[in-house]
């Protein structure tokens, strides 16, 4: 278990790694528009550096005095994560937020505990509703068009 | 001067900003007392609200939300023992276990006449230091401008959550993200993997709704099936003779501490609210009262984060370098309404500056009165369930993040920086240094450029300009200095 603990040094690492090889292949420019003055790719390689030269004294701290082990999510996390992903789905597929949005709200309120399926229902229609008409109104923000906003659009 | 105050006064006398400032302290009071939302999200969260608005009424809502918040997370910190900020952590110690001895009603009055003593005295230190800094600021060129915001990265360093070292990586990764997208100079495309959506870089706000807002939805996830205590509250009592004769030192000395680490680059309320009680504490003569209900403890802490919201706006609005994470917010409604923070603020928009310092001092009042009249109804407002408050936050923060460009990917970038900023809170990095990162990147990256290009590439002269190696060595001292004075310690030990 505590072995796990060395990812985060270890996923830093990577990270860094991987933004250096990534700077490295940047095109390069001439001389005469750069001048005295750095890369495109300098500058990222040297906050990753920076950033390794600290994970090297971030595990060292580890190594001294071990940090506190992290709890695992339990399910209205994971289920929150996983409502984002249907959120982007559902958003893909109709086009609409204000179809997606409801629908996740009703779904998040029962996952976290709501046992009164019509306060979960009211607050998902009732909410995107108004916001969206304080948007489309006063702050006259035009939403993308999809199943629903296209029937409000006309 | 007599411009100055003319332009501060005349936010008392608009009767929109009036009512504009009262509502927001109505909702900033809320969302102080919810717990999970506190000042930075909730200043996220309203932020795209207030894109139609003027400059100043903008800029007057998000810094009544701090104030106004920052304030109320005092309300559920002495009745529920949950800060409903993490700036009120403090105030738990000694307002919950008065609130328990049935003095509900008095250690919140403590807080509210604290509260607004320190805010009060912060804005007026903000309306004198800020003009001033600003001159000195006058004569900042690309190498101060470079060490500065250095400067302002190793402070990260100190701020409360997370470790140092976490905190400069946070600071780092953040800086990081504001070199994706073309590059300033030579326009070559950094980090974007062909998606010309983030040409112009990482836009600022989807980014802090995700980091502030959407993170603290799935921390807050974990929150679910608590159960809540309450002590109850029949009135909020003015504190007595006593009270005053006992705190007022002590309230004096958390306005200093608290505007001054306002004032300094990336602290902010939390880290003053702690000094404030820990300075209470050493400097009392009830020193065994503290943790079971002393009233120079709340008066302390409390004193302290609100004296360092007007203290935190002096370099977010001189310099351009946020004092916090809501300053951090406050900063981006400065550049989206084209109000350049810097020097030149002062000098080609003294008036909307003094009118936005003349709404901080207005809703430092108006909170005082919600706080005396209105803490019980707004402590009922925490016992709303999670199970409806987040999914509101979650629609809040899609269509808050889809607002300012009306774009899909600011969405996407919204949901990506939640997550991203949950498993970093969950493995002990604060969020706030990676937004104060984003907002510093680019200023980092383009004064170097600038500095080199006028030194003919010797980076070495940086070191050589009087102003910018004083605050090179001021980042040296802050990075350095605790691990130096603990060896010295450990030496003389």
């Amino acid at each position: 278990m505590k072995k796990k603990l060395y990812i985060i040094p270890l996923f830093l690492t990577l990270f860094s790694f991987v933004v250096i090889y990534l700077s490295l292949q940047l095109e390069t420019s001439p001389e005469m528009i750069v001048g005295d003055s750095m890369q495109a790719r300098s500058f990222p390689i040297f906050l990753m550096v920076i950033n390794l030269m600290l994970v090297g004294i971030l595990s060292l701290q580890f190594y001294k005095t071990y940090p506190k082990e992290v709890e695992l999510e339990k399910f209205p996390t994971w289920s929150s994560m996983l409502l984002f992903l249907i959120f982007y789905i559902l958003v893909k597929v109709s086009g609409d937020m204000f179809v997606a949005i409801p629908i996740v709200m009703f779904l998040m309120g029962l996952t976290w505990g709501q046992k009164k399926v019509w306060i979960s229902l009211v607050n998902a229609i009732a909410t995107p509703l108004s916001v969206f008409l304080l948007f489309d109104y006063v702050l006259q923000v035009r939403f993308p068009r999809g199943w629903l906003t296209n029937i409000y659009y006309g | 001067m007599i411009e100055a105050l003319s332009a501060m006064g005349s936010v008392f006398t608009d009767p929109y900003l009036l009512a504009l400032i009262f509502a927001t302290t109505v909702l900033g009071v809320i969302i102080g007392v919810l717990p999970g939302l506190g000042a930075t999200t909730g200043a996220a969260l309203l932020l795209p609200f207030t894109l139609t608005m003027e400059p100043v009424q903008a800029i007057a809502v998000l810094s009544t939300i701090y104030v106004s918040a920052t304030f109320a997370g005092s309300i559920t910190a002495i009745l529920i023992n949950t800060p409903g900020t993490s700036a009120a952590a403090a105030t738990t110690f000694d307002g919950y276990p008065l609130a328990q001895k049935g003095e509900a009603g008095r250690a919140l009055g403590i807080a509210v006449v604290s509260s607004t003593v320190g805010g009060v005295f912060s804005v007026i230190v903000l309306c004198i230091a800020a003009p001033l800094l600003a001159r000195v600021a006058y004569e900042f060129r690309p190498p101060e401008y470079f060490a500065l915001t250095i400067f302002g990265l190793s402070m990260l360093a100190s701020i409360s959550a997370g470790g140092a070292v976490k905190n400069l990586i946070g600071g780092i990764f953040g800086v990081w993200l504001s070199t994706i997208g073309a590059e300033r100079v030579t326009a070559i495309e950094r980090f974007m993997f062909g998606n010309y959506d983030l040409y112009e870089g990482l836009s600022f706000v989807p980014v802090f709704i995700g980091l502030f807002a959407i993170s603290e939805l799935l921390v807050q996830s974990k929150m679910v099936n608590k159960i809540v205590e309450t002590v109850a509250l029949k009135a909020v009592k003015l504190p007595t003779k006593e009270d005053y004769k006992r705190i007022w030192k002590t309230i004096l000395r958390s306005c200093g501490i608290g505007t001054f680490i306002g004032v300094l680059p990336a602290e902010g309320a939390t880290v003053a609210s702690m000094i404030g009680y820990s300075e209470a504490k050493r400097w009392s003569k009830n020193k065994e009262e503290f943790g079971k209900g002393s009233v120079e403890g709340i008066a302390g802490a409390e004193a302290a984060n609100n004296a360092a919201t007007g203290g935190a706006m002096v370099p977010t609005m001189v310099l351009g370098i946020p004092g916090s994470g809501t300053t951090a917010i406050i900063l981006v409604g400065l550049m989206v309404h084209g109000l350049r923070p810097g020097a030149y603020l002062f000098t080609e928009q003294v008036e909307k500056v003094y009118q936005i310092f003349g709404s901080m001092l207005l809703a430092n009042l108006m909170f005082m009165a919600m706080g005396l009249y209105a803490a019980r109804l707004f402590a009922r407002v925490s016992l709303v369930p999670i199970s409806i408050l987040w999914p509101i936050v979650f629609a809040l923060s899609v269509i808050g993040a889809y607002a300012l460009s009306q774009s899909l990917i600011d969405v996407w970038i919204a949901l990506i920086f939640g997550v991203i900023g949950f498993f970093a809170r969950r493995h002990g990095f604060a969020v706030a240094p990676i937004a104060v990162g984003l907002i510093l990147g680019e200023m980092v990256e383009t004064n170097l450029q600038h500095s080199l290009k006028m030194y003919d590439g010797q980076w070495w002269m940086i070191f050589a300009q009087p102003l910018a190696a004083f605050f090179l060595i001021l980042a040296f001292l802050g990075l350095c200095g605790p691990y130096l004075y603990s060896l010295i310690i450990r030496h003389k030990d």
